[in-house]
C-alpha cells in the first residue's frame, strides 16, 4: 500500500455572481476547476515531483495533501487516513497534521520576522505536545538546527539576520520538529541562487536517507526535479497529462505538453557531456 | 579589431557608509561588441546590477563610482548619462508588473517614450507603437488595453517593446525572465534572440541561471564580491570553466538527465563574504579548494583575458 494516495482529486472555485444579481441579469454560473480529477500515488520514502506551469493547480493539490483545502470531489489517504473523512476523531486529525509538514517558498515570507529562531521552531514542538521538559525541548532545537547545519547559538537570532538559503534551512527544520513521514516542498529553491540550491537540494536529500522521509516535491524547473525526484507527474491546466518514473519519462516524454516544457528548459547539459 | 560598443575601464563603484568605504564594484573592466548579448553571471550580492546601474548612469548616493571610465560609442558616459539614458541604452527589468504604470494603456506609455526621444507626430508615433508591438508578438489591436488585461509573459514583451521604442544600440536585461514560467522564459529570450540578430542590438543580460546563459549568450562574464572572476566565449566558460567559482557554479547546477538519485550536487562550501569583510587578496580564497601560496595576501589580475585566480599566474607555487 502507497504512503500517500489521491484518487479522483477535483477543486472547483465558485466565482459566480451572487444568486440575486444572477436571476436578475441572467448571467450563467462560474465555476473554475482548479484541479481536475487528479490521482497518483507516493510510495513510502520516495519523491514524487509535481511539474506545471502557473495556474495548473500544483499549489492546490498541495494544499489539499496537507488537509488545509477540502477536495470537491475525491479523496487523499495519507497512511490509510483520509483528512476529511467525518468521522475521523481529533486524536487522529491531530496525528494526521503533526505527520504531514510543509516548506514553502519563499522564506522571507513564511517565517515570523518578530520571532526568535528557537521560538520558530518551538512552536511546533509545543502544539503537538511532543516534549514535556524545558531542558529536553531546548536540546532538541539544538539538534534540529544542527541536523541542517547551523549552529546552536543561532537560535537567539531573528530571520532578518539570516540570508535565503539559511532561512530556508530553518524551515526545512520547522518543518522536521515534529517527526514528520512527509514533507510538502512547495517551490523550495525557486527564489535562491544556485550554489545555494545545491545545497538546500543536498540537505532535503540527507535527510530523506537519515529519516526514511517522503516527499512531495513541487517545482517547475525540470532540471532540479530530474535531480530529485523518483517520479513525475506532469499537470496542465489542472490535470494530470503524463506520469512516470523520472528517467524513463525525461528520456521518453509522450505528452506534447511535456515535450513543450522539456524543449523550454535552459539546460547546461549540452555544454558539459 | 572593432572598436567595442561599450567599454568599461577599471570601473569602482563604492559605497560609503559611516564614513568607512565598502567597494560594491572592484577594478572592473569590460567590453561589449555590436550585436552581441554578454551574459553577466554571479550569486546575488556579485554586484551584478550595480554595473547595470553604472552605464545607465543610475548610481546614486551613498553609492557613487570612484574610479574607472565607461565609454559608449567612444564617448564618456559616466560623467554624464543623460544623453544616452533610454535613448541609444535602455533597459528591461526584473519584475514587468513594477514597471509598467498601471493607470495607463500600454500606448499611452509607448507614445510617451517614442515622442520623448524622437521628434515624431502623434499618428506617426502611434504607427510606430503598432509596429513595435507587433515585432515583439502582440496584437496591435490592444493598444489600447491596461496592463493587468496581460499575463506575466505578456507585459514582459510590452517592457521590451518599450525598450525597444527608441532603437536603442544596446539594452541591459536585469533577470528578464526570472519572474516567469519556463516556457515564457523560452519565448522572451528567444525574442532576445531575435531581436539581437536583426537588429544588431547588443544586449547585456543579467542573470544568476546558468541555463539561460548556456542557451542565451554569446560571451559571459562571471562576477564575484563584484570582481570579474572570469571572462570568455560561452562555450569556454561552460566547457572550461578555469576559475574554480566558475567552476563550482557549473557543478552545483542541476542538468536534465544529469545525475542518477543517489548522487548529490557539487556544492561549493560557505557563503560569499559581506561587502564589509572582503578578505584581502583573492576574495573567493575562504571558499576555495585550489588555493596556492599568492591567494592570502594579493588580489589576481586578469591572466590571459581571461580569468582572476592566481592558478594560472606562471609562477603560482602550491602550497
Amino acid at each position: 500500500m502507497s504512503y500517500v494516495t489521491a484518487s479522483g482529486l477535483t477543486r472547483q472555485y465558485d466565482l459566480s455572481d451572487p444568486w440575486f444579481i444572477r436571476m436578475i441579469t441572467g448571467r450563467k454560473a462560474n465555476v473554475l476547476t482548479a484541479v481536475n480529477q487528479v490521482s497518483f500515488s507516493i510510495e513510502k520514502g520516495t519523491t514524487y515531483a509535481l511539474v506545471g506551469e502557473s495556474g495548473s493547480g500544483k499549489s492546490t493539490i498541495a494544499k489539499m495533501l496537507a488537509g488545509v483545502l477540502a477536495p470537491s470531489q475525491g479523496s487523499v489517504q495519507i497512511d490509510g487516513h483520509d483528512f476529511n473523512n467525518p468521522r475521523l476523531d481529533n486524536a487522529n486529525k491531530k496525528m494526521l497534521r503533526q505527520r504531514v509538514q510543509m516548506v514553502f517558498q519563499s522564506p522571507y515570507a513564511s517565517l515570523n520576522p518578530r520571532w526568535k529562531i528557537g521560538d520558530i521552531l518551538l512552536e511546533p514542538i509545543n502544539a503537538f505536545n511532543l516534549i514535556e521538559d524545558k531542558a529536553t525541548r531546548q536540546k532538541r532545537v539544538i539538534e534540529l538546527l544542527e541536523q541542517v547545519g547551523m549552529s546552536a547559538h543561532d537560535q537567539t537570532k531573528y530571520p532578518h539576520e539570516f540570508s535565503g538559503g539559511q532561512r530556508q534551512r530553518i524551515s526545512i527544520a520547522r518543518a522536521l520538529a515534529c517527526h514528520p513521514e512527509l514533507i510538502i516542498c512547495d517551490e523550495p529553491t525557486s527564489a535562491l541562487d544556485v550554489s545555494v540550491q545545491a545545497q538546500v537540494l543536498n540537505l532535503l536529500k540527507d535527510l530523506q536517507q537519515e529519516n526514511g522521509l517522503t516527499y512531495l516535491f513541487i517545482s517547475h524547473d525540470l532540471a532540479v526535479i530530474s535531480t530529485m525526484a523518483n517520479k513525475i507527474g506532469v499537470l496542465k491546466d489542472g490535470e494530470l497529462v503524463e506520469e512516470g518514473e523520472t528517467s524513463g519519462l525525461l528520456a521518453n516524454p509522450q505528452h506534447a505538453y511535456t515535450k513543450m516544457l522539456l524543449a523550454a528548459a535552459p539546460d547546461i547539459g549540452a555544454y558539459i557531456s | 579589431m572593432p572598436t567595442p560598443l561599450l567599454q568599461i575601464n577599471q570601473l569602482t563603484v563604492t559605497l560609503k557608509k559611516r564614513q568607512a568605504l565598502f567597494k560594491a564594484v572592484d577594478n572592473l573592466s569590460l567590453t561589449v561588441n555590436k550585436g552581441e548579448i554578454l551574459g553577466l553571471v554571479g550569486e546575488s550580492g556579485a554586484g551584478k546590477s550595480m554595473v547595470g546601474s553604472a552605464i545607465m548612469g543610475l548610481i546614486d548616493k551613498p553609492l557613487f563610482i570612484s574610479s574607472g571610465e565607461i565609454y559608449f560609442k567612444q564617448r564618456r558616459i559616466d560623467t554624464n548619462a543623460q544623453p544616452v539614458r533610454g535613448a541609444e541604452i535602455s533597459m528591461i527589468f526584473q519584475d514587468p508588473l513594477v514597471s509598467l504604470n498601471p493607470l495607463r494603456t500600454i500606448g499611452d506609455q509607448l507614445l510617451e517614450t517614442i515622442r520623448t526621444h524622437i521628434p515624431l507626430s502623434k499618428p506617426k508615433a502611434l504607427e510606430r507603437a503598432k509596429r513595435l508591438l507587433k515585432e515583439v508578438g502582440i496584437d496591435p489591436a490592444r493598444i489600447n488595453a491596461y496592463p493587468h488585461t496581460f499575463s506575466g509573459g505578456m507585459r514582459q514583451r510590452v517592457v521590451i517593446a518599450l525598450a525597444l521604442a527608441p532603437e536603442p544600440s544596446l539594452i541591459i536585461a536585469d533577470e528578464p525572465t526570472t519572474a516567469l514560467d519556463v516556457s515564457v522564459q523560452a519565448q522572451i529570450l528567444d525574442l532576445l534572440k531575435q531581436l539581437c540578430k536583426h537588429r544588431g542590438t547588443s544586449i547585456i543580460l543579467i542573470t544568476h541561471d546558468m541555463g539561460v546563459i548556456a542557451d542565451t549568450t554569446d560571451r559571459v562574464a562571471v562576477l564575484y564580491s563584484g570582481r570579474l572572476a572570469e571572462i570568455g566565449t560561452t562555450y569556454d566558460v561552460l566547457k572550461n570553466p578555469c576559475h574554480p567559482y566558475t567552476k563550482g557554479l557549473v557543478a552545483a547546477t542541476p542538468q536534465i538527465n544529469g545525475a542518477s538519485l543517489k548522487d548529490k550536487l557539487f556544492q561549493i562550501p560557505g557563503s560569499m563574504p559581506d561587502l564589509n569583510n572582503i578578505p584581502a587578496g583573492c576574495a573567493f580564497y575562504p571558499r576555495c579548494t585550489q588555493a596556492v601560496c599568492q591567494c592570502e595576501g594579493e588580489q589576481p589580475a586578469l591572466f590571459d583575458n581571461r580569468t582572476a585566480c592566481w592558478l594560472f599566474d606562471k609562477g603560482a607555487k602550491p602550497k
